[in-house]
């Protein structure tokens, strides 16, 4: 079932970038300056993927972690006297501590303010080092010596070539290592949707960092490369425009993949050349390029071919494992079994908006194993109890408290170690991932220095790695969902995106699920295949259920108990036959009118 | 005359279907219930005819017109206006700038004289210099309708106007309503609350999980408890 | 001493009071459409360039630079939109920005490949000696751009908020399905909305060509004034942006001559800092309130 061969695909871009080199080694000496450029331009393209296209962060700072990297290894070499070798590690350093900065300040937003911070650290840079003119000459520039490895001098265009094209490949590969594992996957999901990631133990403020201190390694590390290329470095040319010009690789190649880095960096550095006779338009072609492919072809040309290979593929249609039929209809079966005390126990919470008293005193309890319901109409205070529950939202006072550990207190992102998962009301799949990465996520060992380790783990196919799958697939196919695995779950039906999402929660083999309105959207029958899957889940596994639903035909045949909400308070709690025909609960749906 | 007409319209989010294969049809001066749980698509299906909300399939006639593909405000410059579930009004707004904004829906049709509007809720009148954000619930649910009204509408179409107000003030909204559908204009109610949707509607059409359930008359529905059964499913029947 | 801090400060509205224009448009463009305009220093830099066309190569009375100018550039940007940003409505908002960003360049370069030269200069609309007050030179030109550019910024604020013209922008802002069930359609009020801002770019251009004559450094310039200008002032609230240019001016000026005038660069990048760190939202944040 699991493959035990290595992610040989991962080579690819590497392999491509020794395959410039290796044809640029058989032609002159002006294009194998070109190719040089062009190789570097590619791993900044690459890194750019990573922070734009994944982690969906406009940086307008490239150009100044580009110069960071360049002028310290030049620094560091001309007066430290450190071999080039050593300065190529200072300058990963010094970008990798740029990034941080830049993150450590901006993550805290997002879209146009992150933008602006970055433009700040961007300026700021490019200033400080135009005024430190003892230390990098200033406007002038500094000359960068030619460097030395092992005594051997760089200084041909071969030569720059060869050490260029070894260096570009084996950052490439780290890159493509880290995108293709489980980092890369668990960055798409934190910007893909915020929520859902944190409620998964994952991170975003923490992967967005990773996402700015991983791309800006690659970028020094490829100024410092491209220094001893140029001769002179000047701040002039790492400034604004170069930032903003950098933006269009990604933009241009294809921002999901490192092959569209690649093919925009390398693709547009080598315009230029194309473009000699009419050097003077190259700006304005490039600008309109830009726009044009941004207005017609989103995503880049990567994303292009993608949906058009996507649409010729024709997948064929997934034969839907049949769902089991429900062994008994629910009973009175004693609730407690083993360890039968409340698993979550809510007690008084409270809490209000402004003047607006949103949940009242609300209690209720969930007892191990059991799956209770929680409804009420529009406005009652459902979703805020729930936001509360889950830890998106913070009670005014009350208690709330699981397996007799407090919940009030911890961030959302805590609550899977104890044993917590949830659905989302509207589905919050991560559609561009493949619905086996979706529920690898559910198992939540998602902290980035783990997820860091885990991708190199998947390049080999590690054991790690063998056991996540299995356990994904396995939860797949107890959903019904074992052939869909390798689709992109943006591509799935609604009936079968809350199936995944399902999938997700129980992977970790959760001892309580929260569900927000889990048939939202469905139709009949779909609906009725949902409760019979849940039904199944809680008799095989054993997980508890708390469900918020507006669908009284479907809770009262899911759930063996109900609460219901009516103005911020809990005005019944019981069986669902009992509580349904209570007059209180009739009068919230009704009105004042008594039924017959 | 028929004043709107919809034919098989579904509305679709990305993968979320909320109104399937939704068909019916609302006579010029009548007043016409959609019931249904939350969820049900009630309001997807209300947002979608008034051109807030793309709609998959299915064809939407307005007075004999297309309208499936016309955008909201050429809608509602057609004589179609929409008092939404969340009134979406404008905070800094007073009232009286409120309901001159909707005189643009209007032009070339000559809009509701305010005078007229101010009679039906004589409390806006009293407020009409306060901003929309300082009202009450209430006041705030009738400059929505009253927003409407400015725009001189054929047919009114109204997303749980009594949702969070108290008994009171829903029977003061309960009858303007009525007295608006004297003045000629056809409602399409959407509620929850059958008080007053009995009190409002002729007809009635239900809807569960997008789809309609039932359509018949008011009392042909309270005679067979027809909306319990939609709502709770009663008697462990799923209907 | 004082008469010098004076000139300074003066040096600082002046420049403070362009900001403030450029900021103003920026304001009213991300007011009305929720998007932010980053061709919008390249729309200035046009109507610089056009009022050189005008004046110095054309021989047409100033006036008239004046009177057509804003109206010209508010018709372009205006077409931008429709052309670029109608079809990006969608979009997310990475996207956009993108879009607008190189559009700007897209501008700049064109104005760049027809007119060659670094710097073209533009004479003063008004000649003749300067004024002394409390012993402080006030050049003509300076108290006409300050006058000028504070009373358009005015004029524009309450044709914004008050009256016919601004009310669908406005109510566009507020609650855009509240405004389209008013009857405002969402095309023409975001066309309006750019005519707007792109007529004061223009006129922001227009001021600024005797005071720094015409380059393509304008363009990056004034969008990087503008913003962080409107960053500061907070981002919804016209009176705001002038607030927040006249303070970013004044700053600039005075770090200027009493600090270095390469930390002039620098200042407005730290006040955007700050205000980013401290106050995010700006000087005058646009109350959510309640959701009515």
């Amino acid at each position: 079932m699991s493959d035990r061969r290595p992610d040989l695909a991962a080579l690819g871009p590497a392999l491509l970038i020794i395959l410039c080199a290796a044809v640029g080694l058989r032609l002159d000496s002006y294009p194998q300056y070109v190719i040089a450029v062009a190789i570097i331009s590619m791993l900044v393209g690459t890194a750019l993927v990573v922070l734009v296209g994944l982690a969906r962060c406009i940086t307008l700072a490239s150009g100044s972690i580009m110069a960071i990297g360049a002028y310290v290894s030049t620094l560091a070499v001309a007066q430290l006297r450190v071999p080039y070798l050593g300065t190529l590690a200072l300058a990963i350093l010094a970008g990798g501590a740029g990034g941080w900065v830049i993150a450590f300040l901006g993550t805290r937003f997002r879209g146009h303010n992150l933008a602006m911070v970055t433009l700040v650290f961007q300026s700021v840079s490019i200033i400080l080092i135009r005024e430190s003119r003892w230390l990098t000459g200033g406007a002038e520039g500094i000359h960068v010596p030619a460097p030395e490895i092992f005594g051997l001098a760089i200084a041909t265009d071969r030569a720059f070539l060869i050490m260029i094209g070894i260096a570009v490949a084996v950052m490439t590969l780290i890159v493509t290592i880290l995108v293709r594992g489980p980092f890369g996957k668990n960055l798409q999901a934190a910007s893909g949707n915020e929520i859902a990631a944190e409620a998964f133990g994952v991170s975003v403020r923490g992967y967005l960092t990773a996402a700015f201190v991983v791309s800006s390694i690659a970028i020094a590390f490829a100024g410092a490369l491209l220094a001893p290329r140029v001769r002179i470095l000047d701040p002039d040319s790492f400034g604004v425009l170069e930032s903003i010009f950098m933006l269009a690789y990604p933009i241009v190649g294809g921002m999901h993949a490192v092959w569209g880095g690649l093919i925009g960096g390398g693709g547009l550095r080598i315009l230029p050349e194309l473009l000699r006779p009419v050097a003077d338009y190259q700006e304005l072609f490039f600008a309109t390029l830009v726009i044009f492919v941004v207005m017609f072809f989103p995503g880049g040309l990567t994303e292009l071919i993608r949906r058009v290979v996507a649409s010729k593929v024709k997948p064929t249609p997934p034969a839907l494992a049949p769902v089991p039929a429900v062994p008994a209809a629910p009973t009175d079966r004693d609730e407690t079994g083993p360890g039968g005390h409340e698993l979550l126990l809510v007690e008084s919470v409270d809490k209000h908006f402004d003047a607006l008293h949103a949940v009242n005193d609300a209690s209720l309890r969930v007892p191990a194993r059991a799956i209770h319901g929680l409804i009420g109409p529009n406005g009652a205070g459902k979703t805020s109890l729930f936001n509360i529950l889950s830890g998106f939202l913070a009670a005014d006072a009350g208690r709330v408290t699981f397996a007799g550990t407090s919940l009030l207190e911890l961030r959302p992102r805590d609550r899977i170690r104890l044993g917590i998962t949830r659905t989302f009301q509207n589905v919050a799949v991560f559609g561009q991932l493949s619905c086996l990465d979706n529920v690898i996520i559910g198992l939540g060992r998602n902290a980035v220095l783990h997820a860091m380790g885990a991708s190199f783990d998947h390049f080999a196919r590690g054991a790690a790695t063998r056991g996540a799958q299995r356990a994904a697939l396995a939860a797949l196919e107890s959903v019904g969902l074992a052939a869909q695995a390798y689709s992109r779950a943006g591509s799935l039906s609604l009936g079968d995106q809350r199936r995944l999402e399902l999938a997700r929660a129980i992977v970790y083999h959760p001892r309580l699920i929260l569900l927000d309105e889990p048939v939202s959207g469905l139709a009949e029958s779909e609906t009725e295949d949902l409760r019979e899957l849940l039904l199944r889940i809680n008799a095989e596994r054993g997980i508890a259920m708390l469900v918020v639903e507006h669908n009284i035909p479907f809770v009262s045949r899911l759930c063996r108990s109900l609460s219901v909400m009516g103005g911020g308070r809990i005005v019944a709690e019981g069986k669902p036959a009992d509580v349904i025909s209570l007059p209180v609960v009739q009068q919230l749906y009704f009105g004042e009118q008594a039924t017959s | 005359m028929i004043a709107l007409r919809a034919t098989d319209l579904t509305v679709a989010y990305g993968p979320v279907v909320a109104v399937r294969d939704l068909s019916f049809s609302l006579e010029s001066g009548e007043a016409l219930v959609l019931l249904g749980a939350n969820g049900a698509g009630k309001t997807s299906a209300v947002e979608a005819i008034a051109g807030l909300l793309p709609k998959r399939c299915g064809k939407v006639e307005f007075l004999g017109r297309d309208i499936s593909r016309l955008s909201a405000s050429a809608i509602v410059r057609s004589g179609l206006a929409l008092v939404p579930q969340w009134r979406e009004l404008f905070p800094a707004f007073t009232v009286e700038e409120t309901l001159i904004a909707a005189t643009t829906a209007a032009i070339g049709r000559a809009p509701t004289p305010l005078n007229s509007v101010y009679e039906l809720f004589p409390v806006l009148q009293e407020r009409r210099r306060q901003t929309a954000g300082s009202l009450s619930g209430g006041e705030q649910q009738m400059l929505a309708i009253a927003r409407a009204l400015v725009t001189n509408p054929k047919l009114l179409l109204l997303d749980e106007p009594s949702a969070g107000l108290s008994l009171g003030i829903a029977r003061t909204l309960i009858g303007a309503i009525n007295r608006i559908r004297e003045g000629g204009v056809a409602i399409l109610l959407v509620e929850q609350n059958m008080e007053i949707a009995r009190a409002i509607g002729e007809r009635c059409c239900m809807l569960r999980a997008g789809r309609l359930a039932w359509a018949g008359s008011m009392q042909e529905a309270m005679a067979r408890n027809e909306a319990e059964r939609v709502y709770f499913g009663a008697h462990g029947r799923v209907c | 001493m004082l008469t010098e801090l004076g000139f300074v400060v003066l040096a600082g509205i002046k420049f403070g009071a362009l900001y403030a224009l450029a900021a103003l448009g920026l304001v009213v463009v991300h007011k009305a459409t929720k998007t932010v305009n980053f061709a919008h220093g390249a729309f200035a830099m046009l109507g610089a360039f056009a009022s050189f066309l005008i004046v110095v190569n054309w021989h047409w009375p100033y006036w008239a630079a004046y009177l057509l100018i804003p109206w010209a550039i508010g018709l372009i940007a205006a077409a931008m939109e429709s052309v670029i940003l109608r079809p990006l409505r969608q979009a997310d908002m990475f996207t956009v920005v993108i879009a607008t960003v190189f559009l700007g360049i897209a501008i700049s370069e064109g104005f760049r490949l027809t007119y060659n030269t670094e710097l073209l200069a533009v004479p003063s609309l008004f000649a003749g000696p300067p004024f002394i007050v409390a012993g402080v030179l006030i050049t003509r030109d300076t108290l006409w751009v300050i006058a000028g550019a504070l009373a358009a910024a005015l004029a524009c604020i309450a044709l914004f908020s008050y009256g016919r013209f601004g009310r669908g922008m406005r109510a566009m802002a507020a609650n855009i399905r509240g405004a389209q069930l008013c009857g405002y359609s969402i095309d023409r009020v975001y066309m309006l909305a750019w005519f707007l801002g792109g007529g004061l770019a223009g006129l922001t251009g227009v001021l600024i060509a005797p005071v720094t004559g015409v380059s393509i450094d304008l363009s990056i310039a004034i969008i990087t004034a503008g913003f962080v200008a409107g960053v500061i002032g907070g981002f919804d609230s016209p009176k705001g942006a002038i607030v927040g240019g006249l303070l970013l001016g004044i700053a600039e000026s005075v770090s200027a001559a009493y600090v270095s005038s390469a930390m002039k660069n620098c200042v407005s990048f730290l006040l955007l800092f700050l205000v980013l760190m401290w106050r995010p939202q700006g000087m005058f944040p646009e109350r959510s309130g309640r959701s009515v």
